[in-house]
């Protein structure tokens, strides 16, 4: 009886391991998109560059960030600060100074686009750092802004992404393993909205605003001429200020920081589909970086003992005491041994071809001087078309 | 065309017979079919042109083999895979034992050590047993699975060179046996003579699959002799030395799905201003990796590139510690040792989208932190200097010779060829933990400690063989999920197209799933992990097809809003004109049908 129930535990961990629930959290991902384009939209590019930032600055590395901009603000030509982005208007940080690597831009930033980089089905021609190359153990950041409705959201004037779309992306991606964790950040009109059709597990969704609401630009930048941040993200960053890599607060204390008041909103979060208390989570699951590391106890003596591996084939302890008959036997069974591992060598004996060119390359080889040897053939060569010249 | 409905002029009756027939509501002539013809002929054509329309408008798909996917994922879940495997355990100068008696024991032992589960990947073991007594006479059980030869080993000479020639000559003994189905393993337990250096028992395990047990007064530890032997079968032959034998985890198995492993390694000088390491790379990849590569072809196709990077610094601090001399960095650093947004590592041209990538980096610290040493908790120095993150690589931490800095121009140097042997020994350490394995060439248990040969191509052979029985069942298992979850998709999209060459590649990784499990039922360990890593690239391939979006496909709305323009309004035209025709022909021949009868009763 405790066999059987000992059996029926270790069959339900093994299922329950196979189907995931214990994975190790390996890596963390981050995907921000902007689906805004045009000059009046300054706020959503300076709303993600913003977040870019942030999640860099705690860690999240380059290849492990796609980044999806229409890119038309910096080199506008309504800019007063060329090649500059600002998100506050005292102009404090340059969004856009250096190091910024955007992995989808301009009119590249489209649904088709999108839905691949999240399902992972791209042409074969698409470089690795288009791709979101996630295993089972990634947590995943997504962070959407721009303008949206009610379970939609525009993407750059022209497309639409659905609620319903959005869902079977996600539900396609969990069939996939290529998450364990995926945080969901909307900051568009109606946010709420765009996740109400999620049911995969592991999902947790926030969003800036419920139906029927509008989220509101924060404040106005009278030197470039238009909002530079939404309400939202500027109290996200606000939060994160405060924050640096090696601190651990909680996802509940991010979600507590919005104050509806302040927001002119209501900032909405799903988390039924999401198991871990959120208290318990710290924000850097989603936002940081964080590298399981496992230390090398010792080195593998692989080289060591290659000075006695020589001595082998000559002889072998059990040589000695041996009669004739079993001697010639182990002779026998080394040679064998020795022709198996040789049997390369033997085919290539067999072809005086490549014979020949394995001479000819060893002997080229040793040539110290290549370009005396050189400059004498090309004199040799001369001489033959002039003598054979005079010849004719 | 001449009318043919007539109406009779009123005025041109003949005198003297009946009424005129009223034209309304009755005719004299019969009614021609000619405009009724006509009109169903147009209707008719329109009709019979339908099928034809529906056939031009068909979503092309493929067909999909959904039975046969079905049945391998219920397949798979239901029997977990079982390798062949045969046991030999050969005993030397044990007087008084019965072989069949030590066989049905060591396989309770090896029972009680695999529990009544069998995972994926296990064996299905059978034992065979040889006593060989010390007057050199052999008792074996039946059926013999190996022809050793009676007296080649001597309990006196044995284990008296060193422990690599005492491998390769075991494996000339045991050479000649076919082992049946599945490899063979063999575990040698050599009774000494008394007083030949104590009561030390000696357990060694072979770079083939060969292990021995050397001591002296065995026959009275009977018991913990048999244990030892259940021990090497299991723990050691079969789980490879590895706790976690149970599940198989998918962060210890960094192969991509296409089947292709990237080794990227990466020479990192932190700060050039203090001096410049450069490596002859070109040697340690022909030389020392060239075997490793060799060795897991069957697992993962391995590439490998190199690269040297300058101006690197890491992004954790270290500390002067004054006893130790040295920089100290902790463990509690490590996760944040890696500083990913000036390390430009994944520079790979040659890797392609899904294939994986392994980092393997060797960080030179600058002269502000030179020598740097990593602390363990427990408040030692580690031998290594180095730590992996599973799935995605390695650092090594290597100090120059000397840490005086030239104060004029920063000095180049080459790592010598004795270093470089170093760091690729530890980075042999590396790329085994990262495969699941122990960096460390021992094994202990409660019982004693095993001592394991490392080898110079990384893996032992039975290390190599119990990578490739994890790896086929997890190559299978990833198999059957993608087919699974792509033949849910298409069925649930039924107007979405499906190329002829995702077709192709669900059939042929079928073929090559089923190819792998009859190879590991017939005991080819490489050769069924070689075509379950296709299968699982095929379905990959097929699942990643980039025509499967769901954005593009057809639905019923788009096709009648796109059609309905063109036919619409002509069908409803030619319908109603036949509609009416019809009624008007009724109506003609009701007409005719009334005149007749009155003519009749007239």
């Amino acid at each position: 009886m405790k066999n059987l129930t000992l059996v029926v535990m270790l069959l339900c961990y093994s299922f329950a391991s196979s189907s995931g629930d214990s994975t190790i959290h390996t890596n963390n991902w981050a995907v921000l998109v902007c689906t805004s384009r045009f000059w009046f939209n300054y706020r959503h590019m300076a709303n993600t560059l913003s977040l870019y930032r942030t999640v860099k600055r705690l860690g999240i590395p380059d290849e492990r960030i796609i980044l999806m901009l229409a890119d038309d603000m910096a080199c506008n030509s309504r800019n007063q600060y060329p090649a500059q982005v600002f998100n506050n208007e005292n102009h404090q940080i340059n969004l856009y100074g250096d190091n910024v690597e955007v992995d989808y831009r301009g009119y590249e930033v489209t649904v088709e686009n999108f839905l691949r980089v999240l399902t992972g089905r791209h042409e074969n021609a698409v470089p690795r750092s288009k791709r979101l190359l996630s295993d089972e153990g990634s947590h995943i950041l997504l962070y959407m802004t721009g303008h949206g409705g009610d379970e939609f959201l525009k993407f750059q004037d022209a497309e639409e992404l659905q609620s319903h779309d959005l869902a079977d992306a996600v539900k396609q991606m969990k069939e996939k393993r290529r998450f364990k964790e995926l945080l969901i950040m909307v900051d568009t009109c109606q946010a709420a909205t765009l996740f109400n059709q999620l049911q995969s597990p592991g999902v947790l969704a926030i969003g800036s605003s419920l139906k029927g609401e509008n989220s509101y630009s924060h404040h106005l930048d009278s030197d470039i001429g238009v909002s530079v941040v939404d309400r939202f993200t500027y109290y996200t960053l606000a939060f994160f200020e405060r924050l640096n890599i090696y601190d651990n607060a909680s996802l509940n204390s991010l979600f507590r920081s919005y104050d509806p008041r302040q927001l002119m909103s209501t900032a909405y979060y799903r988390t039924d589909l999401y198991q871990p208390h959120l208290s318990e989570v710290p924000v850097t699951n989603f936002f940081g970086s964080v590298m399981e590391t496992i230390h090398t106890d010792s080195a593998y003596h692989a080289f060591s003992s290659r000075i006695s591996n020589s001595k082998i084939k000559s002889d072998t302890p059990f040589n000695q005491p041996f009669n004739q008959l079993s001697e010639q036997d182990v002779k026998e069974d080394l040679q064998n041994t020795n022709n198996q591992n040789d049997e390369l060598k033997t085919e290539k004996q067999k072809c005086p071809y490549s014979e020949m060119r394995a001479d000819l390359h060893e002997k080229l080889k040793k040539i110290e001087n290549v370009d005396t040897m050189v400059n004498l053939s090309i004199a040799v060569m001369i001489l033959v078309v002039m003598v054979s010249s005079s010849l004719l | 065309m001449e009318e043919t409905s007539d109406h009779p002029n009123p005025t041109t009756s003949t005198p003297g017979t009946t009424p005129e027939p009223d034209p309304k509501t009755m005719r004299s002539s019969k009614p021609g079919l000619k405009r009724l013809l006509i009109t169903t002929t147009v209707l008719f054509s329109f009709l019979s042109g339908l099928p034809f329309l529906w056939k031009s408008v068909e979503i092309y798909r493929s067909q999909l083999p959904f039975h046969d996917i079905d049945s391998l994922s219920d397949q798979i879940k239901s029997t977990p895979l079982r390798f062949p495997c045969t046991f030999h355990a050969l005993f030397i100068g044990f007087r008084s034992n019965d072989p069949d008696q030590l066989r049905s024991e060591i396989q309770d032992g090896v029972n009680q050590l695999t529990g009544e589960s069998s995972q994926c990947g296990s064996c299905n073991v059978s034992i065979s047993v040889t006593v060989q007594s010390p007057d050199e006479l052999c008792s074996e059980t039946f059926p013999s699975t190996c022809s050793y030869r009676c007296g080649v080993i001597k309990r006196d000479a044995f284990g008296g060179g060193l422990d690599d020639e005492v491998d390769e000559s075991l494996d000339d003994v045991f050479g000649g046996c076919s082992g049946g189905i599945g490899k063979m393993y063999s575990v040698v337990v050599v009774n000494k003579e008394e007083g030949d250096g104590g009561d030390e028992v000696k357990a060694v395990v072979g770079k083939r699959r060969h292990a021995w047990i050397v001591g002296s007064g065995l026959e009275e530890r009977y018991g913990e002799v048999v244990g030892r032997v259940s021990e090497v079968f299991v723990k050691v032959f079969m789980n490879g030395g590895r706790e976690e034998g149970d599940s198989i985890r998918g962060e210890f198995m960094p192969v991509g799905s296409d089947g292709r492993l990237v080794l990227s390694f990466s020479l990192l000088n932190s700060n050039p201003r203090d001096w410049i390491y450069d490596w002859d790379f070109q040697r340690i990849d022909e030389g020392l990796l060239a075997p490793v590569t060799k060795a897991l072809a069957p697992i993962a196709d391995i590439s490998v590139e190199s690269q040297v990077l300058y101006h690197t610094p890491k992004s954790s601090f270290s500390s002067w510690d004054e006893k130790l001399q040295s920089y100290i960095f902790r463990t509690s650093d490590l996760p944040f040792f890696v500083n990913s947004n000036e390390w430009h590592l994944d520079t790979s041209a040659g890797a392609s989208g899904r294939s994986k990538i392994l980092q393997f980096v060797v960080y030179i610290p600058s002269g502000k932190e030179c020598p740097l040493h990593l602390q363990l908790p427990n408040g030692e120095i580690s031998k290594t200097n180095g730590f992996i993150s599973p799935m995605w690589g390695s650092v090594i931490v290597w100090n120059p010779r000397n840490c005086d800095k030239d104060s004029e121009s920063p000095s180049r140097n080459m790592i010598s060829p004795q270093d470089l042997e170093q760091i690729v020994e530890v980075f042999l350490g590396q790329f085994r933990q990262l495969f699941g394995f122990k960096s460390e060439a021992i094994y202990t248990s409660e019982l004693g400690s095993y001592k394991i040969l490392p080898s110079e191509r990384g893996f032992t052979e039975w290390e190599l063989d119990v990578l490739s029985r994890k790896h086929t069942c997890f190559n299978l298992h990833s198999c059957a999920t993608t087919l699974g979850s792509l033949s849910r998709l298409v069925q649930s999209l039924p107007r979405m197209i499906i190329k002829d060459e995702i077709g192709e590649q669900v059939k042929y990784s079928l073929k090559a799933a089923k190819l792998a499990q009859s190879n590991a039922s017939l005991g080819g360990y490489s050769s069924s992990a070689s075509s379950s890593r296709e299968a699982r690239s095929l379905a990959e391939n097929a699942f990643f097809h980039p025509s499967i979006m769901s954005v593009s496909y057809f639905s019923y709305e788009h096709c009648f809003a796109v059609y309905s323009p063109f036919f619409l309004p002509v069908a409803g035209h030619v319908v109603l004109a036949a509609l009416r025709e019809w009624k008007r022909y009724k109506q003609e021949k009701a007409k005719y049908l009334t005149w007749l009868t009155r003519k009749k009763t007239a």
